[in-house]
Order: structure tokens, then C-alpha cells, then sequence
């Protein structure tokens, strides 16, 4: 039986992201059903599947994972030929510690960019927590690759685990029009790169559902057009 | 192996891997850092940088491996030693722990915030907001539907790394006066008497550093 991932908006759902772009990276087949979050019935219809009310939910017969750190997990057991973890213990070891780091962490920088694929590019002014988020990601990513990243594009080299945990701050970083740097940059244009990368942002795009709590310029909605994808 | 950890009193984070690791035997040597004041560590971040690049405690150091965050730590220590079985050898046992630990580190902010861990004070209850509320009902619902379903006494069966995982989460429960279901003071029961709880809570009592954000009741700071 083929895999489920329910997840929420595409242009908003960072969480969701993450499981689908692994998957979709790896080759893995799986169908999908999206629940369009804050409307009427979607907390009944994300509680039905798991009790925590939050998506993403990965559906495997009769196991049910949610929490994207625990999906990644159950993947990388699951479909141990993709190397969802970078092979190396030590690399993997740092993979697993900056995937945790972003799982808990970076709130400030969270709740003041939060993921919007269809956001034409523009400044927002940041507090100093959310700007030492952004430089700690930076950070992050600059050591990644400047260790481990010698194979290929991405944080280990090969696309991992970490890329999917990062792929909705990549979104954040562009839609902001947040100052990188010329290696930060380099991976960023990586991810983007990505056919999956593509794949969700035209259906991104293509969404109907605006939620105001997202939108900086409420009641006014600044969006890319669908053909922008 | 050596991990790096903050305060006994207060330091949940640093709490779990070290508990983990007692409980299931696993020998380290302890490095703790202490925040807080009268004493006061104004260099913290920098002592803690020397390990991790996030400056946060606690960290795991195997010789030039440095590991922070506990999950990670966790993940870390199942690869190394496979026979501690840190995690749930069914696999479906094993996904359902990953997701409830996954689940307790990102969330439960509001009980998280309200009930600070602190061994030192005595057991007081304290008013909860309704969300706080929420999430004593939620991880009440973990813990008793865990135990129902593998037997207990602790969440599958023999302790593992979820079990250490919500540790704090028994402690904040206990401190606060919590009011909780039978089964629920069970597993509190449960958890509370393994040596190692007593270790670390013996240690913590020991402890003169006082964190102002973590005592509720401050300026006073009620002690046993």
C-alpha cells in the first residue's frame, strides 16, 4: 500500500514542507491529501488522524507518524537505500543536531517570516532576536557546507534529511529578501533548483486559501501570480 | 564520553540525557555549567561555546564528536550502543516513541513556561491558564494511552529515551501539584523511583544558584 502524507497549505504549511520535499527528493512514491489549515472542519479532519491535531501525518498501513523530525526518521529506517542521513557518524551525528536545532528553535525569526511561497520578495523590519535567528542559520549552513558539503550542493553534499528540515527557511530567507551571503546564496539557488522544489511552489501558487494571520499586509494580499511558477 | 549540562535545579534539557544515560547505564563524565545568580555565571555562553556552535547546553562530546540537542543526542547514543536500546525495538513501538519525544521537544510551551523545572521547591500547586491545562490533559493522554497499550510500568514497556524525554515533565507534575489521573501518578510513581531520579534530584537540592526566571513566587524563593 502506497504511502499517505496529509498535509496542510502548501504556501504556508512550513512543517508540511519538510517530509514532502524528502520524499519527493527521494524518489519515494506516496499520495497526498491537503487540508487547508483554519478553515471550518480542518482541525476535526487533521484530528482524525492523529491525536496531536497537527500535520504533517505520514501514513504507512497502520502506523501513523507525525512530527517531521519523527517522520524523517521513520523514513530513513524505512527507505535505508536513500541515505536520508548523511553515511558518516559524524556527519550524521551534525545532521541530526542542527535538523533538532531547527526543530524547537528560531521562533522569533519563525513568527515574524513566516513561510509564504507567494509573497513578492520585500524587507519587513526584524527584531534583534529574530536577526541573530538569521545569522545562526547562516551560520549553520555556511559550516555545513564548508565541512561536509565537498559531494554536491547541499548541506552534507548530498541532499539529506538537514535540507528538508531547512527547505521552508530557504522560502523565508527569499521572501524576505534577507541579506546572505555569497555561499548561503549558492545553496539557496540549490534547493530551488530542485525539481520537487518547483513542483510545490507551483502548487503553491495555485492555492486559493489565504489565512490573514500570514499575510504582513492584511487586509491587503500581495501574491505572485500562478504563472510567476 | 563526557556531557555538558546546566544546573540540576532547573536545567530540564540538561536532565534527560543524563537521566537517560544512568537509567540505562551508559558511563560519562559529567561537565556542568552553571547559569544563574547570586553567583551568577556571566560567561556561560562562552563556556558552553567551547562545545557547541548553539551555545546551548546539553552537549554530548565523544571524543572529536560534539552532539548538541537531546534529541540528537539520543539518536546518537541508539547508533552507538545498540544493545542500551535507547529507542523501542518493534519498529512501529520505535515510530510512535520518536513521535511522542518529537512531540514533547517542540512543544508544550505554556506549561513549559509556567512550570518551570525546579527540584528545589517545595510542592505548591499553582493556577494553570486553560492552555497550560491543555497540555497536562495532552500528556496525560501520551503517558496513560502508552502504558495501557505496552504494559508499562514505563511508556513501552522498559525505559527508554521517550521515557526521559517527558522526566522534567513528571517533575513540573510533582512540583506544581498538578492534579492527575491515577494511572498518570502511576507512571509519576514509576519514574520517580529510579535511583537515578534521586541521584540527580539529590544534586539538584545541593545547588545554591538561584535563577530568577524559574522561581515563580519570586522575589521569594520558596525552598524545602
Amino acid at each position: 500500500m502506497a504511502l499517505n502524507l496529509i498535509i496542510g497549505n502548501k504556501n504556508y504549511s512550513s512543517w508540511s514542507m519538510r517530509p514532502w520535499i524528502g520524499l519527493k527528493v527521494a524518489g519515494i512514491p506516496f499520495d497526498e491529501e491537503v487540508i487547508s489549515l483554519y478553515d471550518e472542519g480542518s482541525r476535526a479532519k487533521i484530528l482524525a488522524h492523529s491525536p496531536a491535531g497537527k500535520v504533517p501525518i505520514l501514513i504507512d498501513g497502520d502506523v501513523r507518524v507525525w512530527e517531521s523530525l519523527a517522520i524523517l526518521e521513520y523514513l530513513a529506517e524505512r527507505f535505508s537505500g536513500f541515505g536520508f542521513w548523511p553515511a558518516d557518524l559524524t556527519a550524521r551525528a551534525h545532521a541530526r543536531a542542527i535538523s533538532t536545532e531547527m526543530h524547537a528553535g528560531f521562533v522569533p525569526f519563525r513568527s515574524e517570516c513566516s513561510m509564504n511561497f507567494w509573497r513578492p520578495p520585500a524587507k519587513r523590519t526584524l527584531s534583534a532576536e529574530a536577526q541573530a535567528n538569521i545569522a545562526r542559520v547562516q551560520e549553520i549552513w555556511t559550516e555545513a557546507r564548508a565541512t561536509y558539503g565537498a559531494g554536491g550542493p547541499f548541506l552534507f553534499g548530498k541532499f539529506s534529511a538537514a535540507d528538508a528540515m531547512y527547505a521552508p527557511v530557504v522560502q523565508r530567507f527569499i521572501a524576505y529578501d534577507i541579506d546572505v551571503s555569497a555561499p548561503v546564496k549558492a545553496y539557496m539557488q540549490a534547493m530551488t533548483a530542485l525539481p520537487a522544489w518547483k513542483e510545490w511552489r507551483r502548487a503553491a501558487l495555485s492555492e486559493p486559501w489565504v489565512i490573514p494571520t500570514f499575510e504582513y499586509d492584511w487586509p491587503e494580499v500581495k501574491r505572485l501570480p500562478a504563472e510567476a511558477a | 564520553m563526557k556531557l555538558v549540562i546546566g544546573n540540576k535545579n532547573y536545567s530540564s534539557w540538561s536532565f534527560r540525557p543524563w537521566f537517560a544515560m544512568k537509567v540505562l547505564g551508559i558511563p560519562f563524565e559529567e561537565i556542568l555549567i552553571p547559569f544563574g545568580s547570586p553567583v551568577g555565571n556571566a560567561d556561560f555562553k562562552a563556556q558552553v561555546g567551547r562545545y557547541s556552535p548553539a551555545g546551548l547546553v546539553p552537549v554530548l562530546v565523544d571524543g572529536d564528536i560534539h552532539v548538541w540537542e537531546t534529541l540528537a543526542i539520543f539518536e546518537y547514543l541508539s547508533e552507538k550502543f545498540p544493545e542500551k536500546q535507547l529507542w523501542p525495538a518493534d519498529p512501529r513501538a520505535r515510530a510512535e516513541a520518536r513521535v511522542i519525544a518529537s512531540e514533547m521537544h517542540a512543544g508544550f510551551l505554556p506549561l513549559r513556561t509556567e512550570c518551570p523545572v525546579n527540584f528545589r521547591r517545595p510542592v505548591r500547586t499553582r493556577a494553570l491558564s486553560a492552555a497550560a491545562q491543555a497540555n497536562v490533559a495532552r500528556l496525560e493522554a501520551i503517558w496513560n494511552g502508552c502504558v495501557a497499550r505496552y504494559g508499562g510500568p514505563f511508556l513501552f514497556g522498559k525505559f527508554c529515551a521517550a521515557d526521559a524525554m517527558f522526566a522534567p515533565g513528571v517533575a513540573r507534575m510533582r512540583t506544581y501539584g498538578i492534579k492527575v489521573g491515577p494511572e498518570t501518578l502511576a507512571y509519576m510513581e514509576a519514574m520517580m523511583a529510579l535511583p537515578a531520579w534521586d541521584q540527580w534530584c539529590g544534586a539538584a537540592l545541593k545547588e545554591t544558584w538561584i535563577v530568577a526566571e524559574d522561581e515563580v513566587d519570586w522575589p521569594t524563593v520558596l525552598t524545602a
